[in-house]
């Protein structure tokens, strides 16, 4: 029998899921299992688990907050969130306070899921552990050495926000397009990227995800307003976001946001290891292609476009596109 | 009822109408009359006044009439007297008195049947013969010749000569000679104060000087007669003189001023008549304005009430509309809230018979070489005669490791198709109630066991509501109640939705019903956070909502009072800032006719 030595925790209220979990991964690695948060932070705290699988919905206390307190418990620990249907807010509350590895909806795939739990055991058992961080407060002022974020919006109150809260410690870039902002990824060292969901008329989760795919380093914020819990699902599993800050921003928040942000890029800036615990979903073929003849779409409109050569231009942001995020 | 604005709107103002046209009619008739009282009367007055002054005017042309002609009579009377008394009369007025009348004076008088005293006929009589016997006097027929040889062409037609016994001693009408008069008013006044008097007369016969004259005015004069150069009275002449061409005159000049007068009246008359035509006219003009007025007054009111009426019933059918399609859009919300929540519930039970039906079917594909093996071993074994088979091994080696995974854990197997049936009941006992919460298939009103009702709510309600909070059921003996259960079904399903989303974190839900009599009562207790008191007096109204915009419509109790009230029933709240909020609902077992109807 060919048995990883791995050990899995699955957590669900519900009898029936938590026993086909078990029959389903008991094959391959070691399961424990728990009806309920309390008896599951009980085995957390008397086994060292690889992998914890928990359900949301469950009663006394949700799924987030079950991994929230693993990740405290254990923080070697890959922790992953089991769906029905969510509602924005538990979603948003898995990345910020659980920075959960992946969203498994109900009913999963029977050949994935085994593949899902090794990978995540694998890198467990692999990678080192970011030290804990410190628990930062709302007035401290933000630490930086001098690193470039990029904000990408189309309201440009939000670049003049970002600016002013890090000040001089470090630079800030405001565009509010895409085509900009693939020019300053190519020309610039970037470690942290603010997005909005949606720049314009073009869904800017892609050029996320694509960028995390290439470029583990950079430390994602992506700001939203958007309510559609599968958007921000994908973006989780193939973007591995840092954090979500929903709209309308709260200052306080976001230099909380920023300020630990600037930290984790340091963190997987000086050890690249550690960016395998962000290891993104394999994003589909086409989707670099898609971005590309979007961006091209919308760059006539764009502020450099108009100053640019339009032929020349062209082609400079294809290979531009290319050389960041390594394809062809 | 419903209140028919113009209906009512076209009674009052008509009546209004009528009566303000009937009180101006009125009052112009009033006036009208005043008017005509007042006319008359002046015509009137006015009439009088001519009519008494041509008569005033008349007179006092009769009584210079009379003045002037005894007058002339007193000057006729001394120019007779002065030709005639002294030669003539005076010798044959001595003879008469000769003659004795003693006699005639002392015959009684008789009272006549009109109570005046007259002579009665053989006194008459009596003074007769005395006049034959003065007639008879030799001096008679000169004195007689004389007196109509100077009167004969003047307009005395009569003299008369008394003496002053009152005894006629001379007449131009020879037949009345010898008549007393010393009864007469005008001898008296005559003879006794020497004061003339005189009278008129109409007369139909009468012999004068010339004869016989017919329908004549007469001034009839007593004159006393002086004997010459004394004041001594000697006796008395009466001159009958005629005035019938004055008085003819007098009467024309009469007539005159009263056919003036007449005309004038006339006129007044006419003038009068055509003054209260044009009043009339005025009046009716007037009549006819306000009343054309009053009319179009009246239609412009109305055709504004009926506007007014029209646009009122345009936005009650809006509203009424737009209530519909709240409802409808709530019980879509709510729908939609209930499928997202049933579908999730659905999840669960599918998501571990799938994964346990593949993983069975893994397993009996894994299991179908062992079973062809140990088949074939079984036709090998039913073939061999004696008891020792020789298996060559060699074969079979190469092939294990299929063998040893087929060789799976049957009771393991059995488990999970155990789950899956525990699964599929769970999906189906999901299906039944999801059918009994639409109740698609039912009629509308319908005797309803609410309690089930309120299990199949609560049960679907677990679905929508966060699992930390628990909903506690609790129900009495109910009888069964007409009612529209898939409409109670929203009711309750809402309050416990309201009572969920009043609860953070942890909580409970307790649901209860009690029969009361003919009532039912059903209570949604939360121990959530209460509701403020400024809060309080609001949340039964259309669109109030605590929550933020796209959590809540504002709709949810709303509607459930609506429903409630049309069931004829009630819905109530008492609250606890920080305790908690029961809603009681109370619904009675059976309908109100029209209401049954209605719901
Ligand atoms: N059980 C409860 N406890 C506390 N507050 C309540 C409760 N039920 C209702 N309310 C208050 O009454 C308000 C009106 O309720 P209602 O159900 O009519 O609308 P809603 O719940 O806000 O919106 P919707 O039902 O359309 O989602 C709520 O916003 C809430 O403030
Ligand atoms: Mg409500």
């Amino acid at each position: 029998m060919t048995r990883l030595a791995g050990k899995v925790l699955c957590v669900d209220d519900e009898p029936g899921i938590v026993r086909s979990l078990q029959w389903l991964l008991q094959k391959q690695f070691e399961v424990l299992t728990a009806t309920s948060g309390a008896e599951a932070l009980e085995l957390v705290k008397q086994h060292d688990f690889d992998v914890v699988i928990s359900d949301q919905r469950m009663p006394t206390m949700t799924g987030v907050e079950v991994l929230r307190e693993v990740r405290k418990l254990s923080p070697r620990t890959m922790r992953i969130l089991l769906t029905g249907y969510s509602d924005m807010q538990a979603i948003v509350r898995s990345v910020n306070e659980s920075e959960v590895f992946r969203f498994i909806n109900k009913p999963w795939n029977i050949a994935e899921l085994p593949k899902v739990v090794a990978q995540a055991i694998t890198i467990a058992k692999t990678q080192p552990v970011e030290a804990p961080a410190p628990e930062i407060s709302e007035d401290a002022p933000i630490i930086a050495n001098g690193e470039r974020i990029l904000v990408i919006d189309d309201d440009p109150e939000m670049g003049r926000a970002v600016s002013d809260l890090v000040g001089a410690s470090a630079k800030v870039s405001f565009t509010r397009n895409l085509a900009d902002a693939v020019g300053i990824l190519n020309s610039e060292q970037v470690s942290v990227i603010v997005s909005e969901t949606r720049v314009g008329t073009i869904d800017a989760t892609r050029l996320v995800r694509l960028m995390k795919s290439k470029h583990p380093e950079i430390v994602t914020v992506m700001l939203t307003a958007e309510s559609d819990a599968d958007t921000i699902t994908t973006l989780i599993n193939q973007g591995q976001i840092y954090r979500f800050v929903p709209k309308p921003i709260r200052t306080g928040y976001l230099k909380l946001v920023l300020q630990s942000a600037l930290r984790k890029h340091s963190a997987l800036a000086s050890d690249p290891a550690l960016t395998f615990r962000h290891t993104v979903e394999a994003t589909s073929a086409g989707a670099m292609e898609s971005l590309i003849s979007d961006v091209q779409l919308a760059a006539p409109q764009a502020e450099t476009a108009a100053a640019a050569k339009s032929g020349g231009f062209m082609a400079s942001l294809g290979a531009g596109f290319r050389r960041i995020f390594g394809a062809g | 009822m419903q209140f028919r604005l113009v209906r009512y709107f076209t009674l009052a103002s008509l009546g209004m109408f009528a009566l303000v046209a009937l009180s101006l009619f009125y009052f112009e008739r009033q006036q009208g009359d005043f008017f005509r009282q007042t006319g008359d009367d002046q015509r009137t007055f006015f009439g009088e006044v001519q009519q008494s002054f041509a008569k005033q005017q008349e007179e006092s042309a009769r009584r210079d009439l009379l003045t002037i002609h005894e007058a002339g009579n007193v000057n006729l009377t001394r120019l007779f007297a002065n030709a005639l008394w002294e030669k003539d009369f005076a010798p044959f007025v001595a003879q008469a008195q000769t003659i004795d009348a003693k006699a005639c004076h002392a015959m009684a008088d008789v009272t006549d049947d009109k109570g005046k005293k007259a002579a009665s006929p053989e006194k008459k009589a009596c003074f007769a013969e005395i006049g034959k016997r003065i007639a008879a006097l030799p001096d008679f027929k000169s004195i007689d010749a004389k007196v109509f040889a100077s009167m004969k062409k003047s307009t005395v037609f009569k003299i008369k000569v008394f003496d002053l016994r009152g005894i006629t001693v001379y007449s131009s009408e020879h037949a009345q000679m010898g008549e007393d008069k010393s009864t007469n008013a005008g001898w008296r006044s005559a003879a006794f104060d020497g004061v003339p008097k005189s009278e008129l007369t109409h007369r139909g016969k009468f012999s004068a000087f010339e004869g016989v004259v017919e329908n004549r005015d007469l001034i009839s004069s007593y004159l006393p007669v002086l004997e010459p150069g004394t004041s001594r009275i000697v006796g008395v002449f009466e001159v009958y003189s005629d005035v019938t061409p004055f008085l003819k005159q007098i009467q024309q000049t009469s007539e005159q001023i009263r056919a003036t007068a007449a005309g004038n009246q006339a006129k007044l008359e006419a003038a009068a008549i055509e003054n209260q035509a044009a009043v009339d006219a005025t009046s009716y003009r007037q009549f006819a304005t306000i009343g054309l007025l009053l009319v179009l007054l009246f239609a412009a009111l109305l055709a504004i009430v009926r506007r007014a009426e029209k646009i009122i019933l345009q936005q009650e059918a809006d509203r009424a509309h737009a209530h519909q399609q709240l409802a409808q859009s709530e019980k879509m919300a709510s729908l939609g809230q209930m499928v997202a929540g049933v579908a999730h519930q659905l999840n669960t039970p599918l998501a571990f018979s799938q994964n346990n039906i593949l993983m069975v079917k893994d397993a009996l594909q894994s299991m179908e070489l062992p079973m062809k093996v140990a088949g074939k071993l079984s036709t090998i074994l039913e073939d061999v005669e004696g008891d020792k088979v020789t298996i060559k091994v060699s074969q079979l080696k190469a092939n294990l490791d299929k063998l040893q995974e087929g060789n799976v854990d049957v009771t393991m197997l059995q488990e999970m198709l155990k789950d899956v049936l525990g699964g599929i009941d769970q999906m189906s006992e999901l299906v039944v109630n999801l059918r009994d919460f639409t109740r698609l298939d039912r009629a509308a009103t319908t005797n309803a066991d609410l309690n089930k009702s309120l299990h199949t709510v609560a049960y679907i309600a677990q679905t929508v509501i966060p699992k930390n909070i628990e909903l506690v059921e609790d129900y009495g003996d109910l009888p069964d109640v007409e009612c529209n259960p898939s409409q109670l079904n929203q009711v309750f399903l809402n309050l416990i939705n309201n009572a969920a989303q009043a609860i953070d974190g942890p909580g409970r839900i307790r649901i209860r019903s009690v029969a009361e009599g003919d009532q039912v009562r059903v209570e949604v207790q939360d121990n959530g956070r209460g509701i403020p008191d400024d809060v309080l007096p609001h949340i039964f109204d259309l669109y109030y909502t605590t929550k933020p915009a796209g959590e809540g419509t504002g709709l949810g109790l709303a509607i459930a009072r609506n429903i409630v009230t049309e069931h004829g029933g009630d819905i109530t709240v008492s609250t606890r800032i920080g305790v908690g909020t029961t809603f009681t609902v109370t619904l009675p077992v059976r309908q109100q006719p029209p209401l049954a109807k209605a719901a």
